[in-house]
């Protein structure tokens, strides 16, 4: 029943820590100025530490040598907290996939609950990604019992 | 998902497949910088159709798909076709709950043709 509860405080209340490590970062920057759009989908970005947010949006190349600090990001985040890969690295590796350095996909660390692809992707595919996952936090809440 | 945007018709957002354009020549799965085309293709022979003819050979498609997931929308695959059998569409909205959805087959590569638009008109 907790779980419940939580998820329904969830449910159209995102506050984004926005994880931006690279160029899909200026997306995320773009995307976040529409803060009408935004605000449309019941999300607010740049929360102001780990502990204040529930969704973790990575945008941008994540090396194996900052990864550590990514994992510690999501640990400081509250239980039950989403995390959304933006962009090609942050999904797999993107142009970077046979590098010696970068990470193969956040989702080697943290689990992943949205993909958005693109290189980078629109401003506006940020907002189809927490569309998406609005839609499935809801999904989650008919679920459960 | 939600939300309406307006963009350009030219606007680059994901690259569609016009299948039957595609002679499996697999040049584009070369070139890409990322190798994130995936093609299968497999020989038939057609007969003879006049009298001292040879028979000939073709390739058939059987897979086409790209690794979204991978891709850096580079649109060299575009350029290099030989066939003009790949397009960019402007349908950049398509994000997905697993990596593996990331991935889309020629049956979804060719709804998006349905977005690109036409020709320029030639001027000057």
């Amino acid at each position: 029943m907790a779980d419940v509860t939580i998820e329904w405080g969830h449910t159209f209340h995102l506050r984004v820590l926005d994880v931006g490590l690279a160029c899909c970062a200026v997306e995320f920057a773009a995307a976040a100025a529409r803060g009408a759009d935004m605000a449309a989908l019941g999300a607010r970005p740049f929360a102001p530490e780990p502990r204040e947010a529930n969704v973790m949006v990575i945008s941008g190349t994540v090396t194996d040598k900052l990864a550590p600090h990514v994992k510690r990001l999501y640990d400081e985040m509250p239980a039950g907290s989403y995390v959304m890969s933006f962009g090609s690295c942050a999904n797999c590796g993107g142009p970077y996939w046979d590098s010696y350095s970068v990470t193969k996909g956040v989702d080697q660390m943290i689990p992943v609950d949205v993909y958005v692809p693109g290189c980078p992707p629109r401003p506006e595919a940020l907002l189809g990604g927490l569309a998406l996952l609005n839609d499935r936090i809801a999904a989650d809440l008919r679920a459960a019992p | 998902m939600g939300h309406d945007v307006t963009l350009p018709e030219r606007s680059r957002g994901v690259i569609a497949l016009r299948e039957e354009s595609c002679t499996s020549c697999m040049v584009c799965a070369r070139e890409c910088p990322d190798w994130c085309i995936y093609i299968d293709s497999h020989k038939e022979t057609e007969p003879a159709t006049a009298e001292g003819a040879r028979p000939r050979t073709r390739h058939v498609l059987d897979r086409f798909a790209i690794d979204y997931a991978l891709c850096m929308y580079c649109g060299i695959c575009i350029e290099v076709c030989p066939w003009d059998a790949l397009f960019w569409s402007p349908e950049y909205d398509h994000p997905s709950t697993d990596v593996l959805g990331l991935t889309h087959e020629r049956d979804t590569l060719g709804v998006w043709m349905r977005s690109v638009p036409s020709r320029p008109t030639q001027t000057g």
